[in-house]
């Protein structure tokens, strides 16, 4: 190779990690002013005294002292939890059974769970609260079933990305083979192999239920949304308070599943 | 465990058929496989070979027939209460657990205690000489290594009858017929009935005591690999196993004219006109003119002890010839040369 073309591909080489540094500033950059300097903004407003003078926690004990704090993020979480149990114990099997037997079934599946992201919230609530015996209605257990519901778009996607990845027949017929029964097969293989994508649908579900807020006022139901609306007219500060932890906590749980989904990947050995 | 603990099986179907709607994948398969014998069913995808063999495994129902393993009828038995070892074409260990595991799994399913699994593991694992991959995950491995394990896994369980589904068609050339002399070993060394499914005739020919050839839905023929190649009972199953040449003649009466020899026809009933003998490259020799001959040389290629011809006939026929290098070696490109063929009968198809 002549000096001159080692010259050429070491220009082309700065021209492209030039392009390539520009386009990460100009990103952080873009990051910065939209997303971490508003909450570094509200962070630095909510730790204020009342009347500007220093910086204290009053507006987070404030926060905690709050007559339902406790309450209403412990039934938010309660119900997420349980959604999000419901969702996946409802939609693994159904989405193993549709991808085992390539069943005809399976594009009416995908409407069915692609409707709650159709239809109308207000028509959803009111409509499938009828459809609920009464005395679920008359609990707020019933919000489990809702938040299922509007899980069901986002379980089916994940559980179904999951499933294609695998080769599910083979395993299912080499697990049957070898002399296992169905929930052997199903526990000890297929939940294993497609634990990244039950841990996203199970953190998807959670999420979506922790800040649903239009069903639960709709119905009536106190959960950490709606408590935060009315808590959030009283101080400002406080309010503030509230969105900056409402936000950290969001970080949080998004962290986790990150960490949980690529944890699964790494266990599974996904070849990249 | 070796030969002499274990009691091999005899596998029978009578009459199984499968119906896929109006498509006949598998139509009346009668066949027994003794024990500790390998049987190879043979053919072109969609000759209902795989589904033979899933019936036999049970994941596939049978529309008519019965199946029996030493005289039990297996048609209800479920899949998981088989006790047969089967090795699937794609990968198929579990991806989350490592070799040793993926090799227990099936004792597991037995409730089978964990000392017992442990020594069964291990002669397993040497058995398919993978001692030290026992705790490798399965995208550690090889395709070769991998479909190892998990023939070492269908053995764990010590089936009745071992189940090969083209286990070597995801490898390459060299590793496919290197654990193909492995499946042969262990299969001797274990005294296993098996059933074999393949594409591959090479692979058939080579490992197995019998070959059946399958053609849509039927067995054409079974028969050991010597008389399968020397004596094929139709054109499909002389098609089918080895090279053959399609020399294009007038049959009349119950012979044909072969480069000017009056031979038999083997299959003469309705023959006449137009036909294709089939001959092997074998067959035919060729022999120098000094003059004219019948064909002329394209090219020679020399494959070690025997040499390839190709020769064109002066009809435009394209012959393929084997013969032994050392009988060989003057015949060059472009020369004029003199064919003949060494049968007695031959089998014809029609054009």
């Amino acid at each position: 190779m002549g000096a001159e073309e080692h010259c050429k591909m070491a220009s082309n080489l700065r021209n492209s990690s030039l392009q390539k540094w520009s386009i990460i500033i100009f990103a952080s950059l873009l990051g910065f002013t939209l997303f971490i300097l508003p909450v570094i903004a509200s962070s630095i407003y909510s730790f204020q005294k009342p009347g500007g003078k220093g910086y204290s926690f009053i507006s987070y004990t404030w926060l905690l002292h709050q007559a339902g704090f406790f309450p209403s993020v412990g039934t938010s979480l309660k119900l997420a939890v349980l959604a999000g149990i419901l969702n996946i114990s409802l939609m693994v099997p159904t989405m193993v059974y549709l991808n085992f037997t390539g069943q005809k079934l399976k594009p009416l599946v995908d409407f069915i769970c692609i409707l709650p992201l159709v239809i109308p919230v207000v028509s959803l609530a009111i409509g499938a609260q009828n459809a609920m015996p009464s005395f679920l209605q008359n609990t707020q257990y019933e919000l489990v079933f809702f938040f299922v519901i509007i899980g069901l778009p986002f379980t089916y996607r994940t559980l179904d990305t999951a499933l294609q990845a695998i080769s599910l027949k083979t395993l299912v017929e080499a697990s049957r083979s070898l002399g296992a029964s169905w929930i052997r097969t199903i526990i000890r293989v297929i939940v294993p192999a497609i634990r990244g994508g039950i841990t996203g649908a199970l953190f998807l579900t959670f999420a979506l239920s922790i800040g649903e807020y239009t069903i639960t006022s709709l119905l009536h139901w106190e959960t950490f949304p709606t408590w935060t609306v009315v808590a959030s007219q009283q101080n400002i500060l406080g309010a503030i308070a509230l969105s900056v932890f409402s936000f950290v906590s969001a970080i949080a749980l998004l962290a986790t599943v990150a960490l949980f989904s690529k944890k699964g990947a790494r266990q599974v050995g996904v070849d990249q | 465990m070796n030969k002499k603990d274990r009691v091999s099986s005899t596998l029978e179907l009578r009459g199984v058929s499968r119906n896929f709607g109006p498509v006949t994948a598998l139509d009346g398969l009668d066949l027994v496989v003794a024990p500790g014998e390998l049987v190879a069913l043979l053919g072109p995808s969609g000759c209902g070979k795989t589904t033979a063999l899933r019936i036999v495994a049970g994941l596939e129902v049978a529309t008519s027939g019965e199946l029996f393993v030493n005289g039990e009828r297996y048609n209800e038995v479920a899949a998981n209460a088989r006790d047969m070892g089967m090795v699937f074409q794609s990968y198929s260990l579990f991806p989350n657990l490592n070799v040793s595991e993926n090799i227990e799994y099936g004792l597991r399913a037995r409730k089978i205690g964990s000392a017992q699994r442990a020594k069964r593991v291990a002669e397993m694992l040497e058995l398919v000489a993978l001692e030290s991959k026992a705790k490798s995950f399965p995208h550690q491995l090889s395709g070769g290594q991998q479909q190892r394990v998990a023939l070492a896994r269908a053995l764990a369980i010590e089936p009745r009858v071992l189940l090969l589904d083209e286990p070597l068609s995801a490898l390459d050339a060299q590793v496919r017929s290197q654990i193909r002399d492995e499946i042969r070993r262990i299969q001797l060394e274990l005294g296993i009935t098996t059933l074999f499914v393949t594409h591959d005739q090479e692979e058939a020919l080579t490992i197995s005591d019998r070959v059946g050839v399958m053609s849509n839905g039927r067995l054409e023929q079974i028969d050991i690999p010597d008389v399968l190649y020397n004596n094929p009972v139709s054109t499909f199953v002389a098609n089918f196993v080895g090279t053959m040449n399609h020399i294009p003649t007038i049959a009349s009466g119950d012979t044909v004219d072969i480069f000017g020899k009056k031979i038999r026809v083997k299959n003469s009933k309705g023959v006449n006109g137009s036909v294709s003998a089939l001959v092997r490259p074998e067959s035919i020799e060729v022999t120098r003119t000094s003059g004219s001959g019948n064909a002329k040389i394209i090219t020679r290629s020399f494959l070690g002890a025997s040499s390839q011809i190709i020769c064109q006939t002066a009809e435009g026929a394209v012959i393929q010839a084997l013969m032994p290098s050392h009988e060989s070696g003057d015949l060059h490109p472009g020369e004029d040369v003199t064919l003949n063929v060494t049968l007695n009968e031959v089998l014809v198809s029609h054009v």
